[in-house]
């Protein structure tokens, strides 16, 4: 599987810098058919502050992750869990 | 607060620029569609979108924040939590007292709530960038300034359209970021926030300055004051301003937002 290094390091970065509990971000790459979705899981509080008021948090971070992904040459997702 | 009221040819950007006006995070913004482009004939778009939009007064957040829903119960544990597991902002939280702290971003009085220091939002917002350009790997140099309650911060350096987008909207998706990272965390509502990218703004006001410039030789070559299209208070500031050092020309404004307009007309006496 094609690897999303930047795009993965620029998507914890923006999650650690939202949340209150920074340690508790992972991100792990997941192939889905040719598309790499990267699943950002967040401590339990922490995913309506990643989400923000109507997803436009998460609109905001999808698009500057997609963004960072073309330094990767792949494409992205980027999926919001909670533990 | 203030509603400022913004038209442009989408939606999209009208809501962009009104955001980028009041220079807040969306989430702290309240916009209200005023008027929508309708589709006409052959699939154009007749009429503007017209939005009006303002900064969010705290008193409503409380409500606001009901439809996050799940978290508001948890929020007293996170709170402390936050202060022992943060220790790099551990300093900064020291300069607010504990009892303060229930007021950082809930507060529904405003007055009452202690401001948070514009150099504290500054350097949250550039601890942010740096680390988002370094994540990236792009070898980058974030400068700000701060004048009254105004916070600019450019970026400078190589490849960093990545970031800027088709006109402009990925800058205008970094900056909402840099907004919730830096003001909304830190309960600040008193700052306005803006992020430039590789010089992107900087060279969109410059070529609004040359048509300014433009428009104004043409009136002094024919006398015959020019009406220029509506614009927001921003951008006329900018005509304003650059036609201002000009001599021979005089401007003001005309009319009520969203249609106001900047006449630039011929000096009397030129």
């Amino acid at each position: 599987m094609a690897e999303a290094t930047v795009a993965t390091k620029v998507l914890d970065h923006i999650v650690r810098s939202i949340v209150d509990n920074p340690d508790s971000v992972r991100v792990e790459a997941v192939d889905d058919d040719g598309v790499i979705i990267l699943e950002v899981r967040v401590a339990d509080g922490d995913l309506g502050r990643v989400i923000g008021r109507r997803g436009r948090t998460a609109q905001n971070i999808r698009a500057l992750v997609r963004a960072a992904a073309e330094k990767d040459g792949v494409e992205v997702d980027v999926d919001f869990l909670d533990d | 607060m203030e509603w400022v009221t913004i038209t442009a040819a989408t939606m999209e950007d009208a809501k962009a620029m009104a955001l980028d006006q009041l220079g807040v995070a969306a989430e702290d913004a309240e916009i209200e569609v005023v008027e929508e482009p309708k589709p006409g004939l052959f699939g154009r778009m007749r009429g503007e979108a017209v939005v009006r939009a303002r900064v969010r007064p705290t008193s409503t957040r409380e409500s606001t924040r009901r439809d996050r829903g799940g978290e508001r119960s948890e929020r007293g544990d996170r709170r402390g939590g936050r202060t022992r597991q943060r220790p790099r902002n551990g300093e900064r939280r020291r300069e607010r007292g504990p009892s303060d702290r229930s007021a950082d971003d809930e507060a529904p009085r405003r007055e009452d709530a202690p401001k948070v220091p514009v150099t504290t939002v500054r350097d949250a917002a550039t601890t942010f960038l740096e680390g988002l350009f370094a994540a990236a790997d792009l070898s980058a140099r974030v400068e700000s300034s701060i004048d009254g309650d105004d916070i600019e911060i450019a970026v400078h350096g190589d490849q960093l359209t990545m970031f800027v987008g088709a006109r402009g909207m990925t800058l205008t998706q970094l900056q909402d970021i840099t907004r919730v990272v830096s003001q909304r965390r830190l309960g600040d509502h008193d700052t306005r926030l803006r992020v430039d990218v590789g010089g992107y703004r900087q060279r969109r006001k410059d070529a609004l300055g040359r048509f300014a410039q433009k428009v104004a030789n043409d009136v002094m070559e024919t006398g015959t004051p020019r009406i220029l299209e509506p614009m927001n208070s921003a951008d006329r500031k900018i005509v304003h301003d650059t036609l201002a050092t000009v001599e021979g020309v005089v401007t003001h404004s005309e009319g009520d937002d969203p249609f106001r307009r900047v006449v630039v007309s011929r000096a009397p006496g030129a």
